[in-house]
Parts: structure tokens; C-alpha cells; sequence
């Protein structure tokens, strides 16, 4: 709980400098929260309305995605999702906003999908982004095997080896998810291959952090091989179906309430109110702000 | 060209609906099936070619990993199949966003009768009759009020044709007309009433005929084109008079009779004596209440930059009809009373509270829906709303009982922040100004809500509307919400209000009243589908909707955002200060009514209303003797439905969205046992927090309505309490749905009596909200819930409710650090119970089990109370408890398992510790549900200081928390009564809903 100390105080000004971008609109949702945190991880974050980068604004004030080194697709339910959760809002990315999108990737920028962005990342094919290709839908989330939407804390175990930016330094985490559609399915072959490259940042864990094998609610969708996020080879694109902005302060954490006692009767108390989530938002500004 | 896309998920892939379905087939009609599958339909009816059809089935509605799709019937392998689509008219918000998919990706434009209109195919294989096919589509995938159904037979299918093509479309070929009203006598006004379902009230009438009769008014009616009264005119005043919109009971004169002690009184207007004269003597003391009263939501300061807002609604008769859509429809609904309170708010949180009948009633009485399908279908209808809204739904209550059979009740409770100040005025203040525009934002106007279920008799052709019927569309609504905020942000809102019941008519009707005038053009209007008449336009309930005003020089910026969102916004009329309200279409004056006439000269509703007490009613206490397995009793008792655990219906909504959940709906070591309270950070870049909680407890209503409603402003209030809320901020929301009170010697023997009920609840409010210092923010009065049930030989039975009256209690926490969990944390912590346990059974879940009802209601003495409650809050601030819970409906016993199981620890509670006075039987110690009382564990260190700080309060020390986890009560002579292992206990308690997901 403790906030992240050393270097990033020393950058702290080029931090700042770190823009972030936040969609909203069209029944999107968490873009508050997800802001918030970006603005607890140092950057400069703000929230837009998705047709301020589509729609025929007045001559100048347009909004272009290359005035940003993060771009944010939060939770939500865009569109509805009544046809597949993030289907039309990957069709509309795509089509208005698809070269904008390859030049963000190609000059090394970040971009991060939670829960209905992640969706709407695979269905745009932007992960996994095998071999470079950002068009393909190989893997998707579907309907939890419950049939039913899930409002549950999750144990995830991260995968140290991962190329993923995001979560660098990371063992372990507790997060909420809180959706209908997330189970991870891919063919097996894809699998694999996701495994082999590293690609498989977060799989759903015990709550001790050890691995389950696909017990409900521990895995709380029946995603294969209990994935709860990937990213595409080269680490900077990550989604995932878990609410990192959701854990924004300590309160946020079911346990703590009890954490808290504990502490006190170890004559302690919380050195940071940070929530364990802003160290994802963190690691994103850090990544970039080094490279300024 | 019409073409149909059937997706369906590939064979590989489990169909998680299909199983949901096969699984309640099962347990609704005892139907079992192998294997249930959908298909996804969307009939496109368009002038797309082959290679468009092709592009968007595979770049946008077939997923390539999971899904395999088809321009010809994809069906195959099964024995039945059923399709189910909209009737004609229903909102088909997946239909217009594939349109808007399709139209983005291809860059064409639909015409205006080309549409995408989408349905459903299931494949059932099972060895399954026609008849039990027909009882799956009718009964448990189509509601016949919205949808239509067809099923097919593996040999009837044709599998080149597959369903055809079914297109929904509303044809009314009906030229919009305005009809004059004669005006010959009262009967003859009465009679017309009846036929056209317009709902005059019978007193009303000669006001009404008084008024289009007077010279005055004829003379300016001619002026504009007018004589008799035309429909527009009397669906206006019908709606604006009705009780819905107008509390007629509420402010109704009540002949209150005693007839025990031969005590009368007359208490004329229940409203304005109980609640607003209540209130506004408490907004005097306190100085954050900030608006009540007049508005769509009351108002509350949450720190020196913002307010936040509350209000509470019911949504009971649609969501009877049809569940799933009448509790979306109510819980989108009453979202839109913060985002219409003031200049507007931002939407927080929302709250649920359902009541219904057994939900394994296998009883002789047919209510339309059985409770178990009732219930999962409002749990869903709030889910969804819910959760598409952005909104987090973190507290909720589930009460059951036979009485709901007739109705049940669906209660909804939101929650909004704004900044204090918007431009240079308090963000609470609002009003229409003569030349403001009026604008109307959102959905579009169809046939929706228009007449409610009196329509439902109508007989029905395919391309009939299905009208009456809302289905509330969080997805229109959210672009709305997010919308209304910018432009409140920009200073473009001079007043909002939101279309509900009664539709423009009330929204404009009542904002006009700030200019005094207001002039509409009905044509301008966006509509669903044309053919509607003037006065369907001007009532009809379409969700979705805000009204706002809007100054001609802020229009075009209005105008722009509003489109930047993908929200349709209209201009179709304006606020003026003529004394009118004037309605016109194309040209032609269709209302012209005086502002002030519906304020003037209509008689008050009266009732006579007469108390018998609980004595005179022959109510007495049970002979009943001391039982000797207290084990097995408190075993029971934890997995009676009203008590046991319903954390299905929690983990299906979206508690977190917003990020500041601070306590969650379930607490404690497992996530498991239900809060206190729940606690919210509205500003996340602050530690304030909001914490809101409910109670509910119509069991007592048997005894006295009085005292239940004492008691359930006490719970309230102690719920809050008991995870930190501030005792000097208590905002009240009252929320009344009772049994019809009018006496009827046939239909209503019983009317006096429940009308003296309601006045004795409303003077409990009266009597105890100043002591609690609790205004009443808002509020909300649902009458008629009775139902006629049909029985075992055809006959009908009259089923009413309990009297039954939730009551909300919000405050402001300081520094949410400061909150408290219920579950105990460590062992070797002292345990306290603060308040006094009394000998009052009455109305209890134990008498309730044993079969009875009792007579000592518990009752409460506010002001031997507050001085606890005050230490209490002081005991929190000084950190000094670690864990604290309110004692609720089932009793110690029941509520120290809670502390228990929520720790997994054990407790050794010694009954000669307990403040009480209930003498030497232990189940009135164990189960009485006396107020006033909560469960505390303390740190031995924080004994000393806990203690000087409850001296002299009804407090005692009564145990301590153990590591092994044993559930021990002993009693005077130390014996062990109760010895139970807390993880069986927790098992049992979770056992009776535990299958559900």
C-alpha cells in the first residue's frame, strides 16, 4: 500500500508532461475513476467524448489522437453491447480512427483496454496482435459460463516474464471484475501461443495467489486457462477484464476494514491510501515519462 | 430488401442463456430438456447488396473466434424450435444500433422506413410435447405484452425458409385528430370518461364542466379558435388530478376515529401535517439541508462545493405485469429525478428493494406471475438498468410473504451529486422565464405508458404498438445523462425536469407554473412512428425524456453538444408569461387552459378512517412455553427466507463503478454477510463519503402501523449508524405503499381500517422525525396494491398487501477511514450490546415461525435512544470499536451469528450481561426485536475508555470473541443454550438460496 517511491519523485515534472487520454461517450462508464487514477499516477488526464475525434467539429477544434501518449478505453457498456460487448465500438474505432491508431502503435505509445475497452481491443485485433498484424480477431471474450453478470474482488497472479509495460515489477494483485461478458476463449493453438510469447499478463488466481483450476468464483468467468488480460508482443497495448481504477484507494479493498484493525494492534497504520490499482496507471506514466 | 443474419455461438462453446433457460424450465414447470441453444436474429430491411450484407455480417456481427454465422436459416439438429420477437412499437435498442453500425461502416444512410429490427430463434432438443414447447415460449421467453412468439416442430420446419421474415413495423394509417367533448350534463361527462378510459375523477366533474361552461372562459377560448373542451384538454387535467401525480390521498381529509377510546380527529391533508410541516421545522435546525419539497429530488450538503440529491420511487403495477420491464423501467425512471433535480445532478448510486410473494409458493392462487419468475425477472430488470447506467446498485433489500401475492412491490432509491454552484447561483435553484425555450431531449415520443394496463384489453393486430408497455433503455439514457452534465456545466440549463408520469403534460405543465404560460406545438414533436393524436402526444409516458429550458441565446451551444453526445434534441415550443397553457398543432389550437385552474376548486379527497387497537382486534401474546433447543432454533431461523442469505441477487450488480466503494453490500472475512449499510466516495479526490442504508419491516403493520413505522425509522437510522454515520445529518426518504383505503362495504369491508392505518404510520413520521432531527428529502406514496387472485374452483380472491413503508436514511461521513465493518476481527475482543433488550415478541420472525403474531410490538423511545447514539458516534470517532452491527428483525440471537459468521471467529456470549428487561425467559432475551440496540466488539486496550464513554447508557458487557470457531450463549447459571459450530451456522444460513447464481 505504500506509494512508489525513488526515482518517480526525481521525474515527477516530465511525469506531468504525460498526457492521457480517457474515451467517453456512447455508454461508457469508469472514465471518473479511470482519469482519477491516471491523475494519481502523475499524468496530465482527460476525458473526451469519442466523437470529438470523429465527428466534423469546427475547423481546428477536432481532437487527434497524436496529442496523446496514453489512450484509455475504460469499462462500460458501449453501444449496449447488444451485439457482442465492444463490437461497435471496435467498428467505429476502427473506421474513423484506424490510422490514427497504427501511427499511436508505431511511435511506441501505450494503449490500455479494462473490461469493455479489453473487449473492444480484441475486436478490433489489437491484441494479441500476433506478428504485428492489428486487423485479426483471434481471440475473444464471451458470455460468462454462469450466464449471469458478476460483481466479485479477484485474485490475479501476473506473469513477471510478460513484455507487458503495465504491470513491470508485479506479482500479484487483487482488483474487481464486474461484467457479463469475460471469458477468454481462444483456439488452443492461440492459446499456446499466447502462453509462448509471454502474452498472458493476468490469470485469475487463489486468493492466496497460487493457481486455480477454473473454480468459480476464484475464476469468475470460465476463461480458458483462467486469463483475465493479455497484451500484444511488444507490452504497450494490455487489456483486461479486472478494474485496476476501481482500486484507487485502500478503502476500496473488501478487506480493509480488517486490514486496518490489524494493523493497529501492531501499533502501525496504512503508509499510503493508494490503492494497489494506480501501480498499473503508474507504470504506464513512468514508461512514457522515461522516454520523454 | 429484406435479408436475415442468424448468428449463433460455434457447437464448441457452451450457450450459457441456453443453460439459464433449460435450468428454469425445470424448476418453473417441472419441463426437463437435453439442450437449449440460441440463435441471434437481425432482419435487415434495407437496400444493402450482396457484397454490404457480406462486409457487415463478417466485420461486424459475426465474431470469427466464437460465433459462425448465415443469410439462410443456421437451425439444425433440434426437436422444437421457438422465435421470439418485439411486437410492433417495443424500443428495439439492439436494432438501432446495428442500423447505426451498419450506416457508419458502409457510409450509407437508411431511409426513413428501412430499419434493422432484431429477434431470437432457441433450438430445444428434448423429448418435449407441443404443449410444454408453447408453455417454454409463452411463459418463460416471450412476454406476450412486448414480444411475439412462434414455435415449430422439427417436421413443420422448413429449413430453406426458416422463420420467414417477420418485420415489426408500425402501421397505424391514422390521421392525427382532435375530438370536442360535449358538455350536456355531469352524466353525460362521466359517461364519456368511462368509454375513452380518460379516468375523470366523479368529484371533479362539475369543476371541470363548471369551468368550460363559465362566460369568461368560453370568451377567450373563442379567441384562439375554441369552444367545448376537446381530448387534449381533459387527458390533461385527467392526468394532472390523478393520484400519481397528485396525491389526492395523501392530501386527503382523514375522520380519524378511535373507536376503542371513542378519540376523533380530523386530519386534513396527512401530507402537509405529517411530512412538510414536519420537514420544514427541521430545515430551520439544520443548515445543510438545502432544498425539499418542491423538487424532483431533495437536497443535502455534502461539503462546502457540493450537494448531493436523493429521492426514492416504486415501480410495482408494470413490474407485475411484466417484470423484467416494469423494474428497468423503475429504476431508469427514478434516475432521472436527480439528473432533473435542480440544474441537474450526476447520477451516484441506486438502491432496490423488492417485495414478493414465497418464491416456492405452491399454493392454490394464481397471481399473473409466479413469485419466482416475478422476482428473477425484476432482479434482472434492475440489473440491467443498473448496470448499463454506469451507476453502481450497492444496498438492496428481499422481503417475502404471502400478502404480496396480489402485488409486489418493486422499490427504487438514486442518489446524485452537484456542485454547489453552477454560473452565479446555487446549483438548487431553477425556474422558467418568459421566452426560455422549451426543449425536449432523448427518446422519441410513441404510444408508450399511454392509459397503462387499461389499454392491455385492447385486442392486438401484428402492426398495433404495443403501447402501454415501457421499457426503460439505460443505453439512450446514459448518452442523456452525460449530455445534460456539459451543458450544465456551460450554464446552457435555466430548468430541467424529467417526462414520467403523465409525460410532456406533466413535465411542461408544471414548469410552466415558474413563467405562468407556456405555449407547445404538439407537430414538433419527434415521433416513434406518425399517427398519433394530439393528446397521445401530449400524455404519452415514453422514457427517456427530459424537458428543459433553455435560453434562445444559449441554443446553438446547446444544440451542438447535444449532437456531439448522439442525443436527439427539439425545440417544440416556449415559456411565456400569457396566464395560458396553449397546445397547438399545425397551425390549429388544440388546449388553451388557464395556469391557475387546476390549482383552484377541486374538492380534497375524504375518508373516514377507524382505528381498533391490536387488543380490540383480539390480538393477544401466544401461550406459548419455553423452548429447550435453542440450537435448532436459531439454525431455523437463519434459514428462514427472510433472514437467510440472498447474496445471489447482490454479486449480479455492478457495486464499484465510480471507484468509490468504501463499504460493500457484503462484508466480512468471506465477502459474505450483508452491511450495515453501504458507504460511497462521490468525490474521489476527497475522504468524504456518503453512507445510505434502508429498512423495511411490515410484519409489525399486523400489530400497529404506528410502531412499525417507528421501528423502521429507528433501523434506518441505526443501520447508518453502525458503520459511522453522523447522528446530527440524517436525511429521510419516506416511502409509503399501501392496501386500497377506500371503504367499499363489498370490494373494501376493511377500507376504514387501512385508512386508519396510514394515519397512524404518517403520524409516527410526524412524531419521531424532528427527534431523530431527520427531514424528509423526498418521498414517494404508492396506494392500491392489492390484487385478485384467482383460486382453486375460479373463484377470486382479494389479496392485499401489508401495509408496508421503507424508509431510507442517508448521511455524511467525515473521513471514510472511520468506518466500520460488523464482522468481528480478533479474538479476545470484548463484546458489548448497547441498548435494551424488552419483552417484545410481537410481530417477531420467532413468533412468525412458532405461527403467530403477538402483541408487544416492539416500540421506541427516541429520547432514551439519542444519548447512545450520540456516544456511539463519539466512540467511532475516537476509533474505539472494531466492529459494530445494528440488532435487526430475527433478534440477538440471530444478529451475534451475524457478528460471528461475517469473522468466522467464535463468540462466548453470557446471557446475565444483556441489558434487558424481558424477566427470566430466554427467548424473549434470544429473539425479542426491540429497537434501539446494537452489537459492538472492542479491543481489550479500548475497554477502559469504551467504557467511561457508555456509563450510565443502557450498555453491557456480554462476552468475547473466540479463535475456535464455536457459537456459545450461556445462560443465568452458566449453562451452555446454545453451542454451535459458526461454520455450519454460516452454512445453513446460506443453504435455502445457494444453488442460484
Amino acid at each position: 500500500m505504500t506509494r512508489a517511491k525513488g526515482h518517480f519523485e526525481i521525474r515527477d515534472e516530465k511525469r506531468q508532461r504525460v498526457k492521457a487520454l480517457v474515451l467517453t461517450g456512447y455508454g461508457l462508464n469508469c472514465d471518473y475513476e479511470t482519469d482519477y487514477s491516471l491523475k494519481l499516477a502523475g499524468a496530465e488526464s482527460c476525458r473526451i467524448h469519442i466523437n470529438e475525434f470523429m465527428e466534423n467539429q469546427k475547423p481546428g477544434s477536432k481532437k487527434l489522437l497524436k496529442d496523446y501518449h496514453i489512450l484509455i478505453i475504460g469499462g462500460g457498456f458501449s453501444w449496449a453491447d447488444d451485439h457482442g460487448a465492444g463490437v461497435i465500438m471496435a467498428s467505429k474505432l476502427k473506421r474513423h480512427l484506424g490510422e490514427q491508431i497504427e501511427k499511436f502503435i508505431s511511435d511506441g505509445k501505450l494503449i490500455l483496454g479494462i473490461c469493455n475497452g479489453f473487449q473492444a481491443l480484441v475486436n478490433l485485433g489489437l491484441l494479441p496482435g500476433f506478428e504485428n498484424n492489428y486487423k485479426e480477431r483471434r481471440v475473444a471474450l464471451t458470455y460468462n459460463d454462469s450466464g449471469n453478470f458478476i460483481d466479485t474482488w479477484v485474485t490475479l497472479k501476473i506473469n513477471q516474464a510478460s513484455p507487458s509495460v503495465f504491470t513491470k515489477g508485479e506479482l500479484k494483485m487483487e482488483l474487481p471484475v464486474r461484467h457479463g461478458e469475460g471469458k477468454f476463449y481462444a483456439s488452443d493453438e492461440d492459446i499456446d501461443l499466447l502462453f509462448k510469447n509471454n502474452q498472458v499478463v493476468l490469470q485469475y488466481a487463489g486468493r492466496d495467489g497460487r493457481e486455480v483450476n477454473d473454480i468459480w468464483p476464484l475464476n469468475p468467468n470460465g476463461s480458458l486457462k483462467n486469463i483475465a488480460g493479455i497484451c500484444d508482443p511488444t507490452g504497450r497495448i494490455f487489456g483486461l477484464m479486472p478494474h485496476p481504477e476501481a482500486f484507487n484507494h485502500y478503502t476500496n479493498h473488501p478487506d480493509w476494514t480488517r486490514k486496518k484493525e490489524a494493523l493497529i494492534r501492531e501499533g502501525k497504520s496504512s503508509a499510503s491510501v493508494d490503492g494497489d490499482g494506480i501501480r498499473i496507471f503508474r507504470n504506464a506514466v513512468k514508461y512514457i515519462a522515461d522516454r520523454l | 430488401m429484406v435479408s436475415r443474419l442468424e448468428i449463433r455461438l460455434k457447437k464448441e462453446l457452451k450457450d450459457p442463456e441456453g443453460a439459464s433457460i433449460k435450468r428454469k424450465s425445470r424448476e418453473y414447470f417441472g419441463i426437463e430438456v437435453e439442450d437449449i441453444r440460441s440463435i441471434r436474429i437481425l432482419t435487415i430491411d434495407s437496400g444493402l447488396d450482396a457484397d454490404q450484407l457480406e462486409q457487415i455480417r463478417m466485420e461486424i456481427f459475426t465474431n470469427p473466434v466464437t460465433e459462425e454465422s448465415s443469410y439462410l436459416p443456421v437451425a439444425s439438429g433440434f426437436d422444437w424450435i421457438i422465435w421470439v420477437g418485439f411486437r410492433p412499437g417495443v424500443r428495439d435498442t439492439a436494432g438501432s444500433t446495428a442500423k447505426e453500425a451498419i450506416e457508419d461502416i458502409l457510409g450509407v444512410t437508411f431511409k426513413n422506413n428501412e430499419a434493422v429490427y432484431t429477434s431470437k430463434l432457441y433450438e430445444i432438443r428434448g423429448n418435449i410435447d407441443k404443449h410444454q414447447a408453447a408453455e417454454i415460449a409463452s411463459e418463460l421467453l416471450a412476454n406476450d405484452i412486448i414480444q411475439q412468439w412462434k414455435i415449430y416442430s422439427k417436421i413443420d420446419w422448413d429449413p430453406d425458409k426458416g422463420i420467414g421474415f417477420q418485420i415489426p413495423k408500425v402501421i397505424l394509417n391514422h390521421e392525427p385528430t382532435v375530438n370536442f367533448v360535449p358538455l350536456g350534463s355531469d352524466d353525460e361527462l362521466k359517461e364519456i370518461s368511462l368509454k375513452r378510459n380518460l379516468a375523470l375523477q366523479e368529484r371533479d366533474i362539475p369543476v371541470i364542466r363548471n369551468y368550460f361552461l363559465r362566460e369568461d372562459v368560453r370568451k377567450e377560448r373563442k379567441k384562439v379558435g375554441l369552444d367545448l373542451p376537446t381530448d387534449v384538454e381533459l387527458e390533461y387535467i385527467s392526468q394532472a388530478r390523478s393520484d400519481h401525480c397528485n396525491h389526492n390521498t395523501f392530501k386527503g381529509l382523514f375522520r380519524y376515529h378511535d373507536i376503542v377510546t371513542g378519540h376523533r380527529e380530523t386530519v386534513d391533508n396527512l401530507f402537509k401535517s405529517c411530512i412538510e410541516d414536519t420537514t420544514l421545522k427541521i430545515k430551520k435546525e439544520k443548515d445543510w439541508i438545502v432544498s425539499v419539497l418542491w423538487d424532483n429530488a431533495g437536497v443535502g450538503r455534502f461539503d462546502d462545493n457540493n450537494y448531493y440529491v436523493i429521492t426514492g420511487e416504486t415501480h410495482n403495477s408494470p413490474s407485475n405485469m411484466e417484470a423484467y420491464g416494469g423494474s428497468v423501467t423503475g429504476i431508469v425512471g427514478v434516475y432521472r429525478d436527480p439528473m432533473g433535480a435542480g440544474k441537474g445532478s450526476r447520477l451516484i448510486l441506486g438502491m432496490y428493494g423488492f417485495c414478493v410473494g414465497p418464491r416456492e409458493y405452491r399454493g392454490d392462487l394464481r397471481p399473473h406471475l409466479h413469485p419466482r419468475r416475478l422476482l428473477d425477472g425484476v432482479i434482472e430488470g434492475v440489473r440491467d438498468g443498473g448496470n448499463k447506467s454506469g451507476v453502481p446498485t450497492p444496498f438492496g433489500l428481499v422481503l417475502f410473504d404471502k400478502s404480496y401475492l396480489g402485488k409486489s412491490l418493486v422499490f427504487v432509491t438514486a442518489m446524485g451529486i452537484m456542485p454547489a454552484v453552477i454560473g452565479n447561483e446555487s446549483s438548487h435553484k431553477k425556474r422558467t422565464s418568459p421566452g426560455d425555450l422549451i426543449v425536449m431531449s432523448g427518446g422519441r415520443v410513441g404510444k408508450d405508458g399511454i392509459h397503462g394496463v387499461t389499454a392491455a384489453s385492447e385486442t392486438f393486430t401484428e402492426h398495433t404498438p404495443a403501447g402501454h408497455v415501457q421499457i426503460g433503455d439505460p443505453y439512450t439514457q446514459k448518452k442523456l445523462h452525460d449530455f445534460l452534465l456539459e451543458a450544465r456545466n456551460e450554464g446552457l440549463i435555466s430548468f430541467i425536469t424529467d417526462n414520467g408520469g403523465g409525460g410532456l403534460s406533466s413535465s411542461i405543465g408544471e414548469s410552466a407554473r415558474f413563467s405562468n404560460g407556456c405555449r407547445v406545438d404538439l407537430a414538433k414533436v419527434p415521433l416513434k412512428y406518425e399517427g398519433l393524436d394530439q393528446w397521445e402526444i401530449w400524455i404519452s409516458e415514453s422514457q427517456e425524456r427530459m424537458t428543459i429550458a433553455v435560453k434562445p441565446e444559449h441554443l446553438d451551444r446547446f444544440m451542438e453538444l447535444s449532437s456531439r453526445h448522439a442525443v436527439e434534441s427539439t425545440v417544440i415550443g416556449e415559456y411565456n408569461d400569457s396566464g395560458y397553457l396553449r397546445l397547438d398543432y399545425k397551425n390549429k389550437t388544440c388546449a388553451y387552459i388557464n395556469m391557475d385552474f387546476l390549482e383552484s376548486g377541486f374538492p380534497q379527497w375524504e375518508f373516514d378512517a377507524e382505528w381498533l387497537s391490536a387488543e380490540a382486534r383480539g390480538l393477544t401474546e401466544p401461550v406459548l412455553g419455553e423452548p429447550d433447543r435453542h440450537g435448532d432454533i436459531i439454525r431455523d431461523l437463519l434459514s428462514r427466507p427472510n433472514i437467510c442469505s440472498r447474496n445471489w441477487i447482490s454479486r449480479q450488480y455492478d457495486h464499484e463503478v465510480g471507484g468509490g466503494s468504501v463499504i460493500k453490500p457484503l462484508t466480512g472475512k468471506g465477502w459474505d454477510i450483508p452491511s450495515d449499510s453501504v458507504v460511497i466516495r462521490p468525490l474521489l479526490n476527497s475522504n468524504r463519503g456518503i453512507v445510505v442504508s434502508q429498512a423495511l419491516n411490515p410484519f409489525y403493520s399486523e400489530i400497529d402501523t404506528y410502531h412499525m413505522t417507528a421501528v423502521t425509522i429507528d433501523e434506518a437510522v441505526r443501520r447508518t449508524l453502525a458503520v459511522g454515520g453522523d447522528p446530527n445529518h440524517l436525511g429521510g426518504v419516506d416511502n409509503f405503499c399501501w392496501p386500497t383505503i377506500e371503504y367499499h362495504p363489498v370490494n373494501n369491508p376493511d377500507g376504514k381500517y387501512k385508512a386508519a392505518q396510514l394515519v397512524r404510520a404518517n403520524q409516527a413520521l410526524r412524531d419521531y422525525c424532528p427527534g431523530y432531527g431527520i427531514p424528509l428529502l423526498s418521498g414517494k406514496d404508492s396506494m392500491y396494491i392489492d390484487g385478485n387472485l384467482q383460486g382453486k374452483y375460479g373463484e377470486k380472491h382479494k389479496i392485499s398487501g401489508m401495509p408496508t413503508f421503507l424508509f431510507t436514511v442517508c448521511s455524511v461521513i467525515e473521513d471514510v477511514s472511520r468506518c466500520i465493518t460488523l464482522d468481528a476481527k480478533f479474538p479476545g475482543d470484548l463484546v458489548y450490546i448497547l441498548g435494551e433488550t424488552k419483552d417484545e415478541l410481537g410481530g417477531s420472525e420467532y413468533y412468525r415461525m412458532m405461527g403467530s403474531v403477538g402483541l408487544n410490538v416492539p416500540k421506541v423511545a427516541a429520547k432514551e435512544l439519542l444519548p447512545s447514539y450520540m456516544a456511539l458516534f463519539e466512540a467511532v470517532k475516537e476509533g474505539l470499536l472494531s466492529s459494530c452491527h445494528a440488532v435487526c428483525r430475527g433478534g440477538l440471537a440471530v444478529h451475534l451469528a451475524m457478528v460471528a459468521m461475517a469473522g468466522e471467529l467464535g463468540l462466548e456470549i453470557s446471557c446475565p450481561g444483556i441489558p434487558a428487561s424481558t424477566g427470566p425467559d430466554l427467548s424473549r432475551l434470544l429473539y425479542s426485536e426491540s429497537a434501539g440496540r446494537f452489537i459492538i466488539t472492542v479491543a481489550p486496550d479500548k475497554r477502559e475508555r469504551f467504557e467511561t464513554l457508555f456509563s450510565g447508557l443502557k450498555t453491557g458487557r456480554v462476552g468475547v470473541v473466540t479463535e475456535s470457531p464455536r457459537f456459545c450463549i450461556r445462560d443465568g447459571e452458566d449453562a451452555k443454550v446454545i453451542d454451535e459450530d459458526v461454520r455450519i451456522l454460516k452454512d445453513t444460513w446460506k443453504k435455502p438460496f445457494g444453488g442460484l447464481i
